[in-house]
């Protein structure tokens, strides 16, 4: 099955390689950078002799290993999973458009979250990932319940669909929001458009257990992914059983944006953004194809919050209104690319 | 308004069974002024202390300024009923004229995004220049709304497949949420000179600025009368561009007079009242249900049932979760993202 396209695939994972060596320097190069920018200004050898452990001062083991590097950790984790969200989503949806927060998906962890601080404020960072992933699922059944038709989706009314969903769940956050009160709170603000200021360890536990918890599935699932992307029917022919798999995909890609906006609030647009740029910038196979999109996914995080927080300093933009104001250029762009036929 | 409307009436429907309808229809009318009237008087009566229907009544024929209650009504609560008869009938004959000029279902001001622009411009105006004279708001908001309209038309132009129903409204989704992060943006570098636009940019009715009412107002009632003028030829267009190029119809120039009508609404209502969604989307629909496919009548009664909407809404956003108010635009919302999501699935089918 693999010979036809062996010859051809030959020389491509060459490139592939190479730049996921070059995309992982960059974002090690950009999290060093990250660190030295702030009000606190600091030299790189400095921040590295203070992340080695030696105590250049107190201050600056403060602001690294306190500040600077939990945020940026949790930037470039969240980036991860929210490219591999949408990867995964895009790959069982056969749709180019979709994302995480496109669909709805965040929208229904944050609504989630938001409800849990509301009813129960006491407990709300322990339960938080478990609450979130179930408000997401549930949106994610909702979608898979509407769109669902005889005749097989088309992509933009997948998308569209999501919106709709999308708009009413923010709409019932903010009622709720009202309800308890929190609507004025800042903090809630913050993290209602995706912001990475108040990460700390807490949040780098939370994402790297569910990370590790959530990886081998995905990479066990990757293998048939590349089959289901010919096609339902293709991938029951190559031995595929294609809705189990499909709906172990949806869960894992639902658990990945459910566990980033629970850390950190829904992010839009990085799922959209980092599987297509993976693909533009190398033919691969899936795996390779998900190392890629995860590099990317953490890159464009941690650059969109090292943005957020430099660019208009001491005033920091949330990484959200960053990813989205990138991301909807890159929205249109492929949306001019979509197939016709898939306009309905 | 409605005897020149049932006179274009008379004068074109021939036929017996024509006939009746409007008889029904225009018997219709004064029924749905009644509810108007009716939704009025209650959400006036309405508000953190009820007041009798009676009291709202003496407050409106014998003012009484040394009541208090009376003047809660002239004051406040009066502003707040009127903006949302205005904003209201706007939205949704704006919506209706969408809806028939682009044959899209799911056209309404703030899903194309020039609720967004609209927005967006009132914001950069007011971020740029300080303060904005409020005789120049309606204008700043339609300026934002058209140049929004024309580059929403143009994403979708671009796109495979043209300008069809789906593709126009993920272009104006993708701009308003564009536009949203932007407005974030602006908020959180200006915080204080923002603070003020907080509520209004949640859509809202609370923030009763009678200076705007004032400016906006008479524009809005133009455009509503102008809306009126177009009625019968947007019908005749609805059929199609060909068809109504055959009856006669300068099907362009209508479109341009369709817009500017559908911009001023749009604007004069943001300046009003910030950024309502779905309420251009859900009235016409639902007046669609029962009076069918003739936009002179369409649009009269989306005015209509358009303003009653909005008074019983924003009474339901001040009563559910009192003494909090809910933004009247998460309310909107609320009941129109699920009619958005049916037309969605509909159109597959």
């Amino acid at each position: 099955m693999r010979l036809p396209g062996e010859r051809l695939s030959l020389r491509l994972p060459v490139r592939a390689l190479v730049l996921a060596l070059v995309l992982t320097l960059a974002l090690g190069s950009l999290i060093a950078v990250s660190l030295t920018i702030g009000s606190y200004d600091m030299s790189l050898a400095q921040v590295f002799a203070t992340l080695l452990g030696d105590e250049v001062s107190r201050q600056m083991t403060t602001v690294v290993w306190e500040f600077r590097f939990p945020r940026t950790l949790v930037a470039a984790f969240v980036g991860t999973m929210l490219a591999l969200s949408g990867a995964a989503l895009q790959n069982v949806t056969r749709n180019g458009l979709a994302d995480p927060s496109l669909v709805g998906i965040s929208q229904g962890a944050g609504l989630a979250v938001v409800a849990l601080t509301v009813i129960w404020p006491d407990q709300s960072s322990a339960l938080r990932p478990w609450v979130a992933f179930a408000g997401s699922l549930v949106v994610a059944a909702l979608i898979q319940g509407l769109s669902w038709n005889r005749r097989g989706g088309s992509s933009i009314r997948f998308i569209l669909m999501g919106i709709g969903v999308a708009a009413f769940i923010s709409a019932i956050t903010s009622a709720l929001m009202t309800y308890g009160q929190i609507d004025r709170a800042m903090s809630a603000l913050a993290w209602l458009s995706g912001s990475i200021n108040a990460a700390g360890w807490s949040e780098v536990r939370m994402v790297t257990v569910w990370c590790a918890v959530l990886m081998p599935p995905l990479l066990i699932l990757s293998r048939s992914m590349s089959a289901l992307q010919m096609g339902e029917s293709t991938a029951v022919g190559l031995g595929v059983r294609a809705s189990v798999m499909r709906y172990a995909l949806i869960s894992v890609a639902v658990g990945l944006a459910a566990i980033a906006t629970a850390a950190v609030g829904p992010l839009g647009f990085v799922g959209l953004i980092a599987p297509h740029m993976a693909r533009r910038l190398a033919r691969s196979g899936v795996g390779l194809h998900l190392l890629l999109t995860a590099l990317i996914g953490a890159f464009v995080v941690t650059l969109a919050d090292l943005l957020g927080r430099a660019l208009f300093a001491p005033i920091q933009i949330p990484a959200g209104l960053v990813t989205a104001i990138i991301g909807v250029p890159v929205f249109i762009y492929l949306l001019q690319r979509t197939q016709a036929k898939s306009a309905l | 308004m409605t005897s020149q409307v049932s006179h274009n009436a008379m004068s074109s429907s021939t036929a017996d069974s024509a006939s009746g309808a409007w008889l029904a229809y225009s018997a219709g009318l004064p029924v749905m002024v009644g509810v108007l009237a009716v939704m009025f008087g209650w959400h006036i009566a309405v508000g953190a202390k009820s007041l009798p229907l009676s009291t709202v009544l003496n407050a409106l024929v014998q003012y009484d300024p040394t009541l208090f209650d009376h003047m809660i009504i002239r004051d406040l609560r009066l502003p707040r009923a009127i903006i949302a008869v205005l904003v209201g009938a706007a939205l949704s004959v704006a919506g209706a004229l969408m809806q028939g000029v682009t044959r899209n279902p799911l056209a309404e001001p703030g899903i194309l995004g020039l609720m967004a622009g609209a927005s967006f411009a009132v914001v950069m105006a007011i971020g740029v220049f300080q303060t904005v004279p409020t005789v120049w708001l309606p204008w700043v908001a339609a300026f934002g709304a058209m140049v929004t309209a024309v580059v929403v038309w143009l994403i979708a132009q671009w796109a495979p497949g043209g300008a069809t129903p789906l593709t126009l409204t993920l272009a104006g989704a993708a701009i308003t949420a564009f536009l949203g992060a932007l407005i974030s943006v602006a908020h959180l570098l200006n915080q204080e000179t923002f603070e003020q636009l907080r509520v209004w940019l949640a859509g809202s009715l609370s923030g009763r600025r009678v200076d705007v009412l004032s400016v906006a107002a008479p524009w809005l009632c133009l455009a509503l009368g102008l809306a009126m003028v177009l009625s019968r030829k947007v019908t005749v267009l609805a059929m199609g561009d060909d068809v109504a190029r055959g009856l006669g119809v300068r099907t362009g120039w209508l479109k341009v007079q369709v817009l500017l009508c559908v911009v001023v609404l749009t604007a004069c209502s943001v300046a009003l009242a910030g950024p309502l969604g779905f309420v251009g989307l859900v009235i016409p629909h639902v007046v669609r249900l029962f009076i069918g496919s003739d936009y002179r009548w369409i649009v009269p009664y989306s005015a209509l049932v358009g303003a009653a909407y909005l008074l019983g809404v924003d009474i339901i956003a001040r009563l559910a979760l009192r003494p909090q108010e809910i933004a009247t635009g998460i309310m909107t919302a609320m009941v129109g993202a699920p009619l958005f999501i049916h037309l969605v699935r509909q159109r597959a089918s």
